[in-house]
């Protein structure tokens, strides 16, 4: 936990210097958030909002994706993997393409529920097409995979038939963090705490929801309702980055699998924490790479990610085979 | 009386499971038996809480039902057979995930049950009966009144079946309620006070172990003839084809 933290501050300083300039980390951190209380947002306001970002969608990813493989006894389940990701974003494209890049404060709202809907009824739909084929951990990631490319596919079409802010549609798409925005985050922090107080609230029982359901029923809870209340407070989170900054795959996956590995157990309280400083460690260094690799180039923080995060989906699958499940 | 049972009925789906179940326990142990799908492992979830049922459970004089859970779980224990866990989960993760469990006795069965080198082994690598041993020691650790076994004796082997049995003889001279639900008949016969014989969800018999062979009930439960042997008071039951 130490380790995971002091090396986030690191990245995270490392990225507030780094840029199209270098500068002092701790001066733009200051400056940066003079700005963002006083409202004109300058260079230093902008790197300041843009980490932040990173650092509160990596932790959500991986909170989410942790709640994912908790509810589902599923250690390959993660908010891209299953289509929830996939189904925000078909969502949210079918929307902005109609609506086009409004700046309206409504817009948050509207973007927030289309994205939510979305993403639970990809969800819904892979549960329902994994259950039909025996529920077993890789015919989820499977049911998930054809849920993900359909809705996936899907969210490309409306790019063909509307012309309108098409640049602004593929970029947002690809997922990225170029252009933060503090209400969201002000949102995402929001959505996070509340969450958080939610797990703390059922740890015990969460923790016995990998093991048996009669354990949590012992526990008084209901692990049907239990299973319910995650997986939608995961599907909102994840839900919410998709609608602004697009599909950012495999963190969800990577962040708790690493921490389970690093900490040789399972035990929530210390592996969802550590998960989550991991998610916001993956992202950071995902977005500074995103913004260092080319000069005045951006790549898609996706990109980075999932070259990061998939490799760790093929080891956990390929453990998965070894030892049996 | 420390379990009163009467009249208990469940039903999923529409259909009758337990059919009007009744008997009282004191301390000791109690053989819970009958053939696949007689409704055991019902019967064990409806006493402990987990399921809805009609009828009336009540423990140590207070109803079931009016228990909330905390109190309930502190007076009962079910003790799952093996189950499909996160295979990710080491063993000690899962026997340390209970937090009404009794750390110091924790570490009694985890000697006693020979757990200790296996803490950190994930459960996706370890055999049926080392987690089957893992589950029973979750259970017991949380030194609940009544403790309800669910196939306890399937998975282990000989001596830890041994073990397990002098040992849960033991906490029921201590002043525990224990329920097995088994068709393990040898050994368990030799280490019962009571037997609750089940079939199709209706009590075909209940008494001691000498009544429960003189009434030829294993016959009636199984629909398979059996010779018994009696060495030095021990019984084994033999199959005859
Ligand atoms: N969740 C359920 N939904 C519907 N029917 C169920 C459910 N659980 C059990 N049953 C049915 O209820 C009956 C009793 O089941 P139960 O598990 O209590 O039997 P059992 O005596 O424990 O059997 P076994 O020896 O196989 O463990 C069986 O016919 C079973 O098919
Ligand atoms: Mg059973």
């Amino acid at each position: 936990m130490v380790v995971s933290v002091s090396i986030l501050f690191s990245a995270f300083f490392t990225h507030l210097s780094l840029g199209y300039r270098v500068m002092n980390p701790l001066s733009v951190l200051f400056s940066g958030i003079t700005q963002l209380v006083e409202g004109g947002l300058g260079v230093e306001g902008y790197r300041v909002l843009r980490v932040l970002t990173a650092v509160v969608v990596g932790a959500a990813l991986a909170f989410s994706g942790y709640l994912m493989q908790l509810s589902t006894k599923n250690p390959l389940a993660d908010p891209y993997i299953l289509g929830v990701s996939s189904g925000a974003l078909f969502a949210v494209s079918l929307t902005l393409s109609l609506a086009g890049f409004v700046t309206h404060p409504l817009m948050i709202g509207v973007r927030f529920l289309t994205a939510f809907l979305g993403g639970l009824v990809a969800y819904l739909a892979t549960l329902f097409v994994a259950s039909r084929a025996g529920m077993t951990p890789t015919s989820l990631v499977l049911a998930g995979v054809a849920v993900g490319t359909f809705f996936y596919s899907a969210s490309l079409l409306p790019q063909y038939f509307i012309s309108r802010d098409i640049h602004k549609l593929i970029a947002w798409s690809m997922g990225s963090f170029v252009s933060p925005s503090a209400s969201v985050l002000v949102l995402m922090v929001l959505m996070l705490s509340l969450t958080t107080c939610y797990v703390f609230f059922v740890r015990h029982p969460l923790n016995n929801l990998q093991v048996s359901d009669d354990f949590v029923r012992q526990l008084g809870r209901d692990p049907a309702k239990l299973r319910r209340y995650s997986t939608l407070l995961a599907s909102l989170m994840t839900s919410l980055t998709v609608a602004w900054f697009g599909v950012i795959g495999f963190v969800g996956l990577a962040a708790p699998h690493i921490s389970r590995r690093v900490l040789k157990s399972s035990d929530l309280v210390f592996v969802l924490p550590v998960s989550v400083v991991l998610g916001s460690l993956l992202l950071t260094v995902s977005d500074l790479l995103s913004k260092v690799l080319i000069v005045g180039v951006e790549i898609p923080v996706n990109v980075i990610a999932s070259m990061i995060g998939a490799p760790v989906l093929a080891l956990a699958l390929v453990e998965l085979r070894k030892y049996g499940s | 009386m420390v379990l009163e049972v009467s009249r208990l009925c469940v039903s999923y789906d529409n259909t009758q499971v337990l059919r009007g179940v009744s008997f009282t326990l004191g301390e000791g142990i109690a053989a819970v038996v009958g053939p696949n799908g007689a409704g055991k492992t019902t019967l064990l979830k409806a006493i402990s809480g987990l399921i809805n049922y009609e009828g009336s459970v009540k423990i140590l004089n207070k109803d079931l039902s009016s228990l909330a859970a905390e109190e309930r779980a502190k007076l009962v224990t079910y003790v799952p057979p093996i189950v499909d866990v996160m295979p990710d989960m080491s063993v000690g993760d899962l026997i340390l995930s209970d937090p009404l469990i009794d750390r110091e006795l924790l570490e009694q069965y985890v000697y006693l049950f020979e757990l200790s080198t296996l803490l950190k082994r994930r459960l996706s690598r370890v055999s049926s009966g080392e987690l089957s041993r893992a589950l029973i020691v979750k259970g017991l650790s949380r030194n609940s009144r009544i403790i309800a076994l669910d196939e306890p004796l399937s998975h282990i082997d000989m001596r830890f079946q041994l073990i397990l049995l002098k040992h849960l003889r033991t906490l029921s001279k201590e002043g525990k309620t224990i329920l097995i639900a088994s068709n393990q008949l040898n050994p368990l016969l030799n280490y019962t006070d009571k037997i609750i014989a089940l079939k199709k969800g209706e009590t075909i018999f209940t008494g001691n172990t000498t009544d429960f062979i003189k009434t030829n009930t294993p016959e009636k439960i199984y629909d398979v003839k059996f010779e018994t042997i009696l060495k030095d008071k021990y019984i084994d039951l033999i199959p005859t084809p």
